[in-house]
């Protein structure tokens, strides 16, 4: 669907809209009948996105600290090692 | 976009391959370094599992703009690399850009415009449009519904990711907690409802 250089409609731009609320958490909850404003959409994803990059953050940290503390002949390693099989 | 059995599964092997390929389980590895290579493997996994889209060609770009990030992005993409390189199709729309998102978010908000100061809201738009543009890895050559388009993909894939890091994660503490003391496992709380 995108990158076609002809012309967008209406209707898909009105779909993209509301696929792209349904998935936000605040506008999930508050159930509104019609639509949100563009800017306050568009302030939600902003948010969205900035708290799952956080979460990535957080979840690297935390696997790091596990790593750091996993002994190469424990059954941890093993499991990596069952992962990496093909 | 759906995220499937196939796409959890390229994005574990693939983080995988990533942790091996970095040596993540060298013990004299520092805190810093393995968290880096922890999170290059993640989104790099992320982008392969997802395939060509333009968020995920921006995604290898950004990643590649840092040096030391180079060889491992060889190493793990092989031939994808100079593929997910190449610069999107749509990159020549970039002076129209500003107009075309304005235009594309006007033709959908067009009521509410009637009862906010014109200005202002439109000002308010289009800062915030520039914030998406830059949080959407490629954003920038964007324009307004493939912006949409993308953001949508992006926000389902990374969500995606950190289910699949969760899950990762909680593989490995729990095959922790079987050599050690009874602790309880601390539950992270999703910040969003998955479907």
């Amino acid at each position: 669907m995108s990158g076609r250089s002809g012309a967008i409609t209406d209707e898909e731009i009105n779909e993209l809209v509301s696929k792209l609320q349904s998935l936000l958490p605040e506008s999930r909850r508050r159930r509104s009948a019609g639509r949100v404003s563009a800017s306050k959409l568009l302030k939600e994803t902003c948010s969205y996105i900035k708290g799952l990059h956080r979460e990535v953050e957080d979840l690297s940290d935390r696997l790091s600290d596990l790593m750091a503390t996993m002994d190469s002949n424990s059954p941890q390693a093993e499991i990596i090692r069952s992962l990496l099989r093909p | 976009m759906q995220v499937t059995e196939a796409f959890k599964h390229a994005f574990l092997k693939q983080m995988l391959l990533g942790f091996q390929a970095s040596a993540v389980s060298t013990k004299s590895m520092g805190f810093q370094e393995r968290k880096n290579a922890i999170k290059l493997s993640a989104d790099v996994a992320m982008a392969v599992a997802r395939g060509s889209r333009k968020w995920t060609r921006g995604l290898i770009a950004g990643l590649s703009e840092e040096r030391q990030n180079r060889s491992f992005l060889r190493l793990i993409l092989g031939e994808q690399y100079e593929s997910l390189l190449k610069p999107c199709h749509s990159s020549w729309k970039i002076p129209r850009c500003k107009k075309i998102v304005r235009r594309s978010l006007r033709v959908c908000w067009r009521k509410q415009k009637k009862n906010q100061s014109g200005v202002l809201a439109r000002t308010l738009v289009e800062k915030r449009t520039q914030e998406l543009k830059r949080l959407v890895p490629g954003g920038e050559s964007m324009d307004g519904s493939s912006l949409l388009d993308e953001t949508l993909d992006y926000v389902l894939s990374l969500r995606a990711q950190v289910d699949l890091m969760q899950s990762l994660l909680t593989t490995f503490e729990a095959s922790k907690l079987r050599s050690h003391s009874k602790r309880r496992l601390p539950e992270r709380k999703a910040s969003y409802v998955s479907k």
